[in-house]
């Protein structure tokens, strides 16, 4: 059976709930800090060097539903590709190295930004009217006020907060990588790569 | 922010499988209408959803917590800033198309947190597991979708407790926006190391109990399936294919 | 009595550690015994436990070297911290008890009685209906215990299993070995405490950077409880008494 169709191992799988665990716990250290983002792709990201794309996948859209019953906000059910997009786009990363350095982790993270803002303002703007979370909304709202159509406007706010928030995930997960004790890397054959 | 509220309604006591199929068929019609009529009339049939479930009360108060903010936004970004024609609404002006698109998206905002807050109020977690063990469902869907929710709260205290332990050793959690940025390592790395290092034992502990086990599993108590369930379900389905195949004969015209 | 683990001339090491972790141990654990096993941290003890049990290198990765003979796959492991041992699927004491057997897709009826046999021999029938997130460290502790039971292993395999309980609950899950081992179960238990050892151990073996230096009954291989090293100050001869109970039968004499 090739790699990428075998079962999940039980150990995977443990590494996957891991995953989705520290993707609904984190913004509490976000919040701690007052820092303006989610940070919630963090464990899929995570997954996705540790394990693979597959299990990545899981992950996210495992997160975005476990997400919307913690909250009661299921309105964000829909944007469950753009989890797939990021999951896939992290393990292309962590395949080609960019978790290594730091210098090559947060130019990465810019680019998920990109890719991630560009997957999910179609899905707000279509879906939603370009509203859905409070935080990238007030920035839309703020940027149609002076003057933008609302397509642009979905757009920049979407843009601005998924690069910071996207380049700073992938600088934590090169930085967990890099602390990983040799003992505990050595279980993870993704990181030999 | 809620969860499972005890009831005998017949929501309660049908399969759990029943009122989530509800809820997403819901959802699916909520996104297959586009004029606000159509799209209420979805919303008042999320609300009669929740009623026969007994939680209408339970479920609006969180469902309009959630919703209001993004009335508001809408009420700003397509009523204030949409294009003409335009209302005279005493001091201001709403644009017209613009109601009407905020009406659309906010209601199948409403109309989809009515649906998913009531089977959330209604379906029982432990029958919910019975009822997919009971189907076959493999163990690593169940598994991730129910255990992950167990370890949530030991994870947070444990985040509280490094935050703590991190300020005693120095980290100032205020400051500049690049300081509080920098404090996101010595807070994130020890909390997925120390959720890493239980890996083993906790894939150990899970091996031993029959976690890789291939063969069907016991279902100890499966909620009953009964043929007024199925009817539903199959009525939800055969309704949004209904919808949507429509809407795109019409589109095609 | 058949040997239910034979090692031969055993080694192992855990991936990525130049150092083996076991060397050339050979051992033979009968059926209807209770060892134990001692040693420093890092003496190997704990990897002797997943070795014999066969869960290295199975879910550890390592090499292993030499041979062994498992004549079981039934075979419980219990580690020190509770909490990490919970499936999280339960949102009962009783289902979480049942997830072993219903796992290995027992029949309704035997996985009950099984999970009432248990809670019963562990002293949580009590509990049955609590919530496991709920539950003290030593309660949880003993469920685990009770979990692993009802899957009736032909080995069981625990790693200092008392670390997190009070004084009582420790003597209570320690005297419960040797009736699990008169059933015809062998258990192998590491631990560092050795009073408690001694007083349920038919055999230790005292494990020294790997290697297996000692093993015989307790008075043979134990030398260093607490009541011993008195005793030892005392100028007591050899054999000497290793627990109080012991003590005080020598003192009357």
């Amino acid at each position: 059976m090739p790699p990428i169709l075998r079962p999940v191992t039980l150990r995977e799988l443990v590494v996957i709930r891991l995953g989705v665990a520290v993707n609904l716990v984190i913004g509490q250290v976000a919040a701690a800090l007052l820092l303006p983002v989610f940070l919630d792709t963090i464990g899929t990201v995570l997954v996705a060097a540790l394990v693979g794309p597959r299990a990545a996948i899981v992950a996210g859209l495992t997160s975005q539903v476990l997400n919307a019953v913690l909250s009661g906000n299921f309105t964000w059910l829909p944007f469950g590709l753009v989890q797939i997009v990021i999951a896939l786009y992290a393990a292309l990363a962590a395949r080609l190295g960019a978790f290594r350095r730091l210098s090559t982790a947060i130019p990465a993270g810019l680019g998920l930004g990109l890719v991630a803002a560009s997957a999910s303002a179609p899905i707000s703007y279509f879906l939603f009217g370009g509203v859905t979370a409070g935080g990238v909304t007030a920035v839309t709202t703020v940027i149609r006020a002076l003057g933008a159509p609302l397509p642009v406007a979905v757009a920049a706010a979407s843009y601005s907060t998924d690069l910071l928030d996207k380049s700073l995930v992938f600088a934590l997960v090169a930085v967990v990588l890099r602390s990983l004790p040799h003992q505990m890397a050595v279980r993870f054959p993704m990181l030999a790569r | 922010m809620i969860g499972y509220v005890p009831g005998r309604s017949p929501l309660h006591r049908a399969h759990p499988y029943t009122p989530l199929a509800v809820a997403a068929g819901l959802l699916f019609l909520a996104f297959a209408f586009r004029s606000p009529a159509a799209v209420w009339a979805v919303v008042v049939a999320a609300a009669v959803f929740a009623a026969a479930g007994g939680v209408l009360g339970a479920v609006l108060r969180p469902a309009a917590v959630l919703a209001l903010p993004t009335w508001a936004l809408l009420t700003v970004l397509h009523g204030l800033l949409g294009g003409p024609p335009h209302l005279a609404l005493g001091p201001l002006a709403l644009s017209a198309p613009g109601v009407e698109r905020a009406l659309v998206f906010g209601g199948r905002i409403t109309a989809i947190l009515l649906a998913f807050l009531t089977a959330l109020v209604t379906v029982a977690p432990p029958r919910l597991v019975e009822a997919m063990t009971a189907r076959g469902v493999p163990f690593g869907r169940i598994y991730l979708l129910v255990s992950t929710l167990t370890v949530v709260p030991r994870m947070r205290a444990r985040v509280r407790q490094i935050i703590d332990a991190q300020q005693c050793r120095g980290l100032r959690i205020g400051g500049s926006p690049l300081a509080r940025v920098r404090a996101l390592g010595p807070l994130v790395v020890p909390l997925v190391l120390s959720a890493l290092a239980e890996v083993d034992e906790q894939a150990l502990a899970l091996d031993v109990r029959g976690g890789s086990a291939a063969g069907r599993r016991t279902a100890l108590a499966p909620p009953a399936d009964h043929a007024a369930d199925r009817l539903v379900r199959w009525t939800v389905l055969v309704g949004v294919v209904a919808v949507y195949a429509w809407k795109f004969a019409g589109a095609g015209r | 009595m058949t040997a239910l683990v034979t090692l031969e001339r055993v080694g192992f090491s855990y991936p990525g550690s130049a150092r083996p972790a076991l060397r050339d141990v050979s051992v033979a654990i009968e059926a209807g015994t209770v060892t134990g096993v001692t040693g420093l941290v890092g003496a190997g003890a704990s990897t002797l436990l997943l070795v014999a049990g066969g869960f290295a290198p199975r879910l550890t990765g390592g090499a292993l070297t030499g041979a062994r003979h498992l004549a079981t796959e039934r075979v419980g492991i219990v580690f020190a911290t509770p909490w990490t041992q919970l499936t999280g699927l339960a949102s009962t004491v009783l289902g979480e008890v049942a997830f072993g057997p219903a796992s290995l897709g027992r029949p309704r009826e035997a996985v009950l009685a099984a999970v009432e046999r248990a809670i019963g021999d562990l002293g949580v029938a009590h509990l049955a209906e609590r919530d496991p997130t709920t539950l003290s460290g030593g309660e949880l502790q003993r469920v685990v215990v009770a979990s692993i039971l009802a899957m009736v292993p032909d080995l069981l395999v625990l790693d200092d299993p008392a670390a997190e309980l009070d004084p009582a609950g420790a003597d209570a899950l320690y005297a419960l070995l040797p009736s699990v081992a008169a059933r015809g179960a062998a258990v192998l238990v590491a631990t560092p405490d050795t009073e408690r050892l001694a007083r349920v151990a038919d055999r230790v073996l005292a494990l020294e950077d790997g290697r297996l230096v000692r093993s015989g009954p307790p008075g043979a291989v134990l030398d260093d409880t607490d009541v011993a090293r008195i005793a030892r100050a005392a100028g007591c001869p050899a054999p000497l008494p290793l627990d109080v109970a012991a003590a005080v039968e020598r003192v009357v004499r």
